[in-house]
């Protein structure tokens, strides 16, 4: 079970002169050892494969991590220690004691729902600094309507849902934790109803709902408190969120695994069921998108981050079976769609 | 007999009247997995013939979640979802049954029309943080009381359905 966790950090460790130059902008901590562990942070989350490794060994990892994260206080800095010199091992006590004075401490085993939503509005907030939202207050007001409506159907009414329509042509949508969702004007583009858009809305609050994003970043957490870098003290610093999230908006840049994206769908779907909208919104649109030459650079990150949609057809199909077969009143309302203006 | 009055009933009363039926000119499709063709748009009808995934079909008609699919050896009627629009080979089709049947005929499709694109992986790397545009995101959020009143502004009716699961026997 060790084994991986150490190979795993000595490729991080190889990795941290290179990724210290991209470091975030959000480094109020001036320290360099602070700098040091931020970018070993960073890296991890750089690493395109890990993703797939972290899911391999969930549960090995977890376990690992979670048995060293009773340990830490004892031994802070085990494999670190060694292979980074003692430094890591005696700052890590310095700013434990001044973060508890000035920051709430962030539980990352089990955030609250307003550590939830802190993260991911440092998410959106990014997001929105690589594309902004469409100048169209109509728009965004419509967006919110139709997504509020579905999100109430969801298994976490209470959160305080928001939703834009960000200046790209791309063709994608992002869900950060919390309740912050975003989907391109390309995307939009493509819709032609509101039982469409509520369909895409819909895949987004199901990754929410699952917290499919957050746990990710719980397991990448976890797996460096596991691995001796931080105390637990150190780890639960709320100035680490920004760290923790990599550099920019990355996190959107990187894949859940494919059961998530099914499960979205599934879910997507089954809430605008509830709402009232015409249940093959999404599926039409996942038709569209489908279409799309896969060599046309708009969909590049989708195609990357999802399964094919031909693929998610299929899974969606065979998910549903006939249990649509009774729903007679669906609406699309077209009449009322929301038309950008360019 | 009792079948197909079934089915006659249900096409002539139920269906058309929830999503229309269209007829047009064919468009091109390609079978998503293996399945049954029915002679009827519904489960229990008939069976009609069958084809394989990666089969080149022409998409006759669209009624309700039912596609009529033409084969190269027979013609019958299978779950949308079965069924691809487009064919493998080809590209975009703007115009097509389906699209006709949503509305979207006339419309256009545009794709990448600037450069300007802020969402590569790189792009993302380096966004850096928004506090106004996060704010005015905050500021079209919608109670779920809003929810509700736009909701039935639409005459949208929320019903009891349950969450979909994965299908048995699939790798999810």
């Amino acid at each position: 079970m060790k084994t991986p966790i150490k190979a795993q950090m000595n490729t991080l460790l190889k990795n941290t002169s290179r990724n210290q130059s991209a470091m975030p902008k959000h480094a109020k901590i001036k320290s360099h050892k602070n700098l040091l562990i931020s970018a070993l942070l960073a890296s991890m989350l750089g690493l395109s494969s890990m993703q797939s490794f972290a899911f391999d060994l969930k549960g090995a990892l977890k376990e690992a991590a979670e048995k060293e994260f009773g340990q830490s206080q004892e031994a802070p800095a085990k494999d670190a220690a060694q292979t980074q010199t003692t430094e890591t091992g005696s700052t890590t006590s310095e700013t434990s004691a001044t973060a508890k004075n000035s920051e709430p401490e962030f539980n990352w085993k089990n955030p609250s729902t307003e550590e939830e939503i802190t993260l991911g509005r440092e998410i959106a907030g990014n997001l929105l600094g690589a594309a902004p939202l469409v100048k169209d207050a109509a728009l965004q007001k419509y967006v919110n309507s139709v997504g509020r409506w579905v999100a109430s159907q969801s298994e976490r009414p209470e959160l305080p849902w928001r939703f834009g329509v960000i200046e790209s042509e791309d063709i994608n949508a992002f869900a950060a934790p919390g309740g912050y969702i975003m989907l391109t004007k390309g995307l939009y583009r493509k819709l032609t109803n509101e039982a469409q858009l509520a369909g895409v809305l819909g895949h987004e609050i199901g990754h929410v709902v699952k917290k499919h994003q957050l746990k990710v970043l719980q397991k990448q957490q976890l797996l460096n408190m596991g691995a001796g870098f931080l105390s637990s003290k150190y780890a639960k610093d709320n100035q680490l969120v920004s760290k923790a999230i990599g550099t920019g908006a990355e996190i959107s840049a990187r894949s859940l695994d494919k059961s998530a994206e099914y499960e979205a769908d599934r879910l997507g779907l089954s809430y605008a069921a509830r709402a009232g909208y015409e249940p093959y919104g999404l599926t039409e649109v996942l038709q569209t998108i489908g279409q799309t030459n896969k060599n046309d650079g708009s969909v590049t990150l989708l195609f990357k981050t999802h399964p094919h949609p031909d693929d998610r057809l299929v899974a969606l199909g065979d998910a549903i079976g006939n249990k649509l077969d009774n729903i007679k009143n669906g609406k699309t309302l077209e009449s009322r769609f929301y038309q950008l203006k360019n | 007999m009792k079948l197909n009055f079934k089915a006659i009933l249900i096409s002539a009363c139920l269906l058309p009247a929830l999503y229309g039926s269209t007829a047009l000119a064919a468009e091109a499709g390609t079978a998503l997995k293996n399945d049954t063709l029915r002679k009827e748009p519904y489960a229990d009808a008939k069976t009609a013939g069958s084809f394989k995934r990666g089969d080149n079909l022409q998409i006759l008609k669209k009624q309700g979640a039912w596609l009529q699919v033409k084969t190269t050896k027979t013609t019958g009627w299978v779950r949308l979802l079965s069924v691809k629009r487009g064919t493998s080979t080809a590209g975009n089709q703007t115009a097509g049954i389906l699209s006709a049947a949503s509305g979207r005929a006339g419309t256009g499709q545009v794709v990448s029309t600037t450069g300007v694109r802020g969402l590569s992986e790189q792009e993302l790397k380096a966004a850096k943080f928004n506090e106004s545009e996060i704010k005015t995101m905050e500021s079209y959020t919608q109670s779920a009381n809003d929810g509700r009143n736009f909701a039935s502004a639409g005459k949208l009716k929320p019903i009891a359905f349950a969450n979909l699961k994965a299908a048995k026997g699939t790798a999810q």
